[in-house]
């Protein structure tokens, strides 16, 4: 179960990070800091906002709103300058963000860690299985079919999601059919942005917000976006249920290989299948 | 003599003298620098010469000063027998990874060899019983008469020099040139006879060789090794001083190492909680703004290219 809600989590970050190379073919590696900073948001909100039920709630929609704000705004000034260059400079620069972002999270919120407490309506247990179960888990849970649901129809029954899975294919073609592909990269570096802050928000109440979970997340949702496959959905969908699952299984069966086993398994995935499971190859 | 032999030979004046002048801090500074130097000159001769990125050459460096401080811990081998051992440890692993990373290109090159630097890690974070895991391993000291910060600077000097004498050559041998010819078209290279997987992986373990010999010296300098030396941002130091250095140059990369080294001292000693948002903004702004690196604005070269690459 907690497997289930940590794949949870994976996949909304990876998602991101997965749609975001799809379009603009940028591994953006300052996906697991956009993902810290939603929790940090979340920490401050349900701080400021006044204590009644709705305030977390409220929260929930805001800090995701607030990374994709950041995102946004860093593609606007930054990555859009870059793009007609080596991929790898790219990398590099997504890498100065990581470093950047996390010294201004310690500069505005401490060195100390926060957590954040559940809604009173989930902040019980159920019973399933004879097992107890935080009930906010089952809202994680909840929620990941909505979202996958939710970002297909948006892929496949939307006009958006036709242009982004166009821009995935060939950008050029696009761009000459009328296509305003520059505004497009932006509205998609926001929107996977949002997905890693939604991430970041909705993990805030069960682990402890603290300033390493960038890293962290960021090497897992790696490991997830590869076994995948860059640049696919479903692939991410899959592969970050299945790395949720060996993560918190591993932890129970084999503690001090369950890591080794993640990277070895990528490892194989990038030796056998360099493109991932339902990925690309490159061209 | 040519400009650039002169200007070495005077450096290396200047660097011998520099005991009987500077203070011991500024003996050990040196000391880092010379062997971030080495390490990112190791790397660029995959990246500015072969074209291939690494993202996780700390692997190579944690290799090497893990394989110095076991010898020298576990097994009681003297530092002047263990040190030779880290650069052959680092090749082997260079070579067991690198068979399998030289088959992928670009972004999968980047990420697999992440993968393997992750791998790396995580076995030295976890096997506590020999490695020492989170705690390290400590009290891992050259003998008495290298111990002085004026010895070993000048140990790890001649060390340096050494090996960037052999990279240079390398750099500059027939086999440096196939393998810049490999970095501008793979699959010309491959017409004209030469066999591109065993080149890339031939310069793949030598630098992973010479990353494993910087991370001994480095092991003793120190006098404790950690499981941070395989850690991810340690990967990408030798990325960003190459980068800062310019990394089309022989020489950026150590130019670099200078620069990035004097500039960290500078910010943490005032500032040391501002050092990475420093080093983060510098990144950016050279990427974006700079992409020769500083070697190459010092040339001019840098905003040439860039209009002509803009026109």
């Amino acid at each position: 179960m907690s497997g289930l809600s940590v794949g949870m989590f994976l996949f909304l970050v990876s998602v991101g990070m997965s749609l975001i190379f799809g379009v603009t073919r940028i591994v953006n590696l300052a996906h697991g800091s956009f993902y810290m900073v939603g929790a940090y948001l979340m920490v401050t909100l349900v701080e400021v906002l006044p204590d009644r039920p709705w305030a977390f709630w409220l929260a929930l929609v805001a800090a995701p709103l607030g990374v994709a704000v950041l995102g946004g705004a860093i593609e606007v000034g930054l990555l859009r300058l870059i793009y007609h260059r080596d991929p790898l400079m790219q990398l590099i620069l997504t890498f100065g963000l990581i470093l950047v972002i996390s010294t201004l999270v310690l500069l505005v919120w401490g060195p100390d860690n926060k957590s954040v407490s559940r809604p009173d309506a989930l902040a019980g247990s159920v019973l399933i299985f004879g097992q107890r179960f935080p009930s906010y888990y089952l809202l994680v849970l909840g929620l990941a079919p909505v979202v996958a649901v939710g970002l297909w129809l948006i892929f496949y029954r939307t006009r958006w999601g036709m242009l982004i899975r166009a821009a995935t294919v060939d950008r050029e073609m696009l761009g000459a059919l009328g296509v305003n592909v520059a505004a497009l990269y932006t509205q998609v570096f926001a929107f996977g942005s949002w997905l890693a802050g939604l991430g970041g928000a909705l993990a805030a109440p069960t682990v402890a917000v603290a300033l390493g979970m960038d890293g962290d997340v960021l090497t897992t949702a790696f490991v997830v976006v590869v076994i995948g496959g860059l640049g696919s959905f479903a692939g991410s969908f899959i592969s970050a249920l299945l790395v949720g699952l060996l993560q918190s299984f591993g932890i129970l069966v084999f503690p001090a290989v369950s890591i080794v086993l993640l990277f070895a398994i990528m490892a194989v995935v990038l030796i056998v299948r360099p493109w991932g499971l339902l990925g690309r190859p490159e061209e | 003599m040519t400009a650039s032999a002169r200007a070495l030979g005077l450096l290396a004046v200047v660097l011998a003298l520099a005991p009987l002048a500077l203070p011991p801090f500024f003996l050990q500074l040196l000391t880092e620098i010379a062997i971030v130097g080495l390490f990112a000159t190791a790397f660029n001769l995959l990246m500015g010469f072969g074209g291939m990125v690494s993202f996780g050459h700390a692997a190579y460096f944690a290799l090497g000063a893990y394989a110095a401080a076991l010898l020298v811990k576990r097994a009681g081998v003297p530092m002047l027998l263990a040190l030779p051992a880290a650069p052959l440890a680092a090749a082997a692993g260079a070579l067991l990874f690198g068979f399998f990373i030289v088959r992928l290109t670009h972004t999968y090159f980047a990420m697999l060899s992440l993968a393997f630097a992750q791998i790396v890690f995580t076995v030295i974070f976890k096997w506590k019983s020999l490695t020492g895991g989170d705690d390290g391993l400590l009290d891992v000291w050259p003998p008495a008469m290298l111990k002085s910060p004026a010895a070993y600077y000048y140990f790890t000097l001649a060390t340096v020099a050494l090996s960037l004498f052999v990279l240079h050559s390398v750099s500059e041998s027939p086999f440096g040139y196939a393998l810049r010819s490999v970095r501008e078209n793979p699959r010309r290279a491959r017409f004209i006879g030469i066999n591109v997987r065993r080149l890339q992986l031939l310069a793949f373990v030598i630098s992973g060789a010479f990353s494993g010999l910087a991370g001994g010296l480095f092991a003793f300098y120190n006098g404790s090794v950690f499981p941070d030396f395989a850690y991810f941002t340690k990967s990408f130091e030798p990325l960003v001083v190459a980068l800062l250095g310019g990394a089309q140059s022989f020489f950026g990369p150590l130019a670099g190492a200078f620069g990035f080294k004097i500039l960290e001292w500078l910010v943490s000693r005032q500032w040391p909680v501002y050092w990475p948002l420093f080093l983060g903004t510098i990144v950016v702004l050279v990427i974006v703004a700079l992409p020769q690196g500083f070697v190459g604005l010092a040339g001019g070269q840098g905003w040439r290219t860039r209009l002509i690459r803009k026109s």
